[in-house]
């Protein structure tokens, strides 16, 4: 049977009535403050309100276990076991394993604090466990609770027309924000962007500007007073070499199309399973990275390594980048660990400009073993392509911010 | 639906230009026009993340109550009030956990804080953000009040 054109009509008309309640709609208050949230005027001071309150209860959260309870934890009760218990106190795989120390007069002394220790077991342990995890726990819960309410949408709509500017789109801020507890799932989470040039970009940008979760959590703890500044240069560098790669990358950057759903109480179950998967997913691809890394920086340290490759790169790091020389083998050995390297160069003795120098340049200069591993994984040829640019931008950014300090009269 | 609220706009409006001028004052303290402010009760905050990044944030809550104000019974004004208010809990409820994750631990004095200790923690001064906490509570009852509106509509 074959029906025309104005049957069938009529049949769409009758379903459509029998199904469909007309009325007038009334918004909602929280359709309303869904829209407050993406119209730009009213949800630029919201996103800077919500991202104070994740860094704030972040910061807390992690500073209470780490400083409250689990520095005593490991410098008091695990690192003194260990020195006592472990066998061959100044052989090499004592340094390895649990603690480089100091030789004076030819005696060996044993450190007094996990993070100076440098070992697999000490440093390598508290580190993941003291620091890294209370920190990308809560940031991880929260970030959860974000999306589940339904914000993390509306911020990829707000923050749109600014990440077009360097060929992203608004959905960058996700593996942008992951990245800042990780940066193994935000190179993962590139994928979710269209193009090779998009994922090019991203991935390029996280690998240098980002901070992951255990590098802010030591910048947290040593140098808390200059996290404002070194974040704020990170973000600086984040757009303008955005901007200049989204010149030079051949490629398109198309716009996307976002369905945005209302507000949601959040599901305790959904927040739950979230977290779990992410903490899990984190110390099964990331840690052994970490571990790994402590015990090669270690072997480097011991094979004088980093002290001759310091020795010869310090016209650079002097000259160039206006650091004191013994922050060379720090920026070294930070390929390894970024973390501990920001620890060690709590210790260097230099001007406050210098740390933010010297801080922005951990964190620019190469990334994490872990996230060179996740990025070799997308394709060595991209991997080549963002470490020339790496290379390009830390000689540029680490003189220009040099440049800046001499210009305040800081440097 | 066009109630007249005089009430609740001349309520909002004083919380509103309270609100935007400690805003404002964070940043002055801040920036290091004013000195480090503490009087009685209340204590202005002065680093770059509490009282620069934190200003902001009061000073845009200031600004949401007072944007608000006109036609403050059409839902997307009044949507600015409560959002005003939101911004002032999500800021005092930083401030109120920073204190709760200060009380608990002992610091050098062994495993966790004695109980005077935990207490003191508590004792004022305050941010004006936890202070202006309890005002910015009233919205709940205009919101309570016109979802029993709406219903009976």
């Amino acid at each position: 049977m074959t029906l025309d054109a104005a049957t069938r009509w009529d049949i769409i008309d009758k379903i459509s009535k029998e199904t469909i309640a007309f009325g007038k709609y009334r918004h909602t208050l929280t359709d309303a403050i869904g829209e407050l949230t993406v119209k730009p005027g009213t949800g630029i001071p919201i996103a800077i309100a919500i991202l104070y309150g994740f860094w704030s209860i972040f910061g807390s959260f992690a500073g209470f276990f780490t400083d409250g309870f689990f520095v005593r934890i490991f410098d008091e009760y695990w690192l003194v076991w260990l020195q006592g218990v472990f066998p061959g106190q100044g052989g090499w795989l004592y340094a390895i394993m649990v603690d480089a120390g100091g030789i004076q007069s030819g005696q060996f002394i044993p450190s007094d604090n996990c993070l100076e220790a440098f070992g697999v077991l000490t440093s390598g342990i508290f580190v993941a466990i003291g620091v890294v995890l209370p920190a990308i726990l809560i940031f991880y819960f929260m970030l959860a609770l974000l999306e589940d309410i339904g914000y993390m949408p509306r911020l990829a709509v707000l923050i749109d027309t600014l990440l077009h500017k360097i060929g992203l789109h608004g959905y960058a801020i996700v593996p942008t924000i992951l990245s800042l507890g990780c940066n193994v799932p935000g190179v993962t989470a590139t994928r979710i962007l269209e193009t090779k040039k998009q994922r090019f970009i991203m991935m390029t940008l996280l690998a240098i500007f980002i901070p992951c979760g255990a590098q802010i959590g030591i910048m947290e703890d040593v140098v808390p007073g200059l996290m404002g500044w070194i974040m704020l240069y990170l973000l600086i560098g984040y757009f303008i070499f955005g901007f200049v790669l989204n010149k030079i990358v051949p490629g398109e950057a198309p716009e996307f199309l976002i369905d945005v759903p209302p507000y949601r109480k959040p599901l305790v179950s959904n927040i739950f399973k979230k977290v779990w998967g992410r903490l899990v997913g984190f110390f099964k691809v990331a840690l052994p990275f970490v571990l790994l890394g402590c015990a090669i920086v270690g072997i480097l340290y011991m094979l004088e390594v980093i002290d001759w490759l310091a020795v010869v790169l310090s016209p650079i790091f002097i000259g160039w980048f206006g650091v004191p020389a013994e922050t060379a083998g720090p920026l070294i050995a930070a390929f390894l660990r970024k973390d501990l390297a920001v620890a060690q160069l709590s210790t260097i003795e230099m001007t406050e400009y210098q740390m933010i120098t010297a801080v922005v340049l951990v964190s620019i200069y190469f990334p994490c073993v872990a996230t060179f591993a996740m990025m070799l994984k997308e394709g060595w040829k991209e991997l080549l392509a963002a470490l020339a640019v790496l290379a390009v931008v830390v000689f540029l950014y680490g003189g220009l911010i040099h440049v800046i300090g001499i210009l305040l009269g800081v440097a | 639906m066009a109630e007249k609220s005089p009430l609740a706009v001349f309520y909002f409006a004083v919380l509103g230009i309270l609100t935007a001028a400690f805003g404002f004052a964070y940043l002055l303290v801040t920036i290091g026009i004013v000195n480090e402010f503490t009087y009685s009760l209340m204590e202005i905050p002065g680093d770059m993340f509490g009282g620069g990044w934190g200003g902001i944030v009061l000073l845009s809550a200031g600004l949401f109550y007072l944007m608000g104000l006109k036609d403050f019974n059409e839902i997307h004004q009044f949507g600015k009030i409560v959002m005003a208010s939101i911004l002032i809990w999500l800021l005092a409820g930083c401030d109120i956990f920073v204190m709760i994750t200060e009380s608990i631990p002992g610091g050098d004095e062994g495993w966790f804080n004695t109980l005077s200790g935990f207490i003191e923690t508590y004792y004022p001064p305050y941010t004006p953000a936890v202070l202006l906490l309890p005002f910015s509570l009233v919205v709940i009852y205009y919101i309570y009040n016109r979802n029993t509106r709406e219903e009976k509509e």
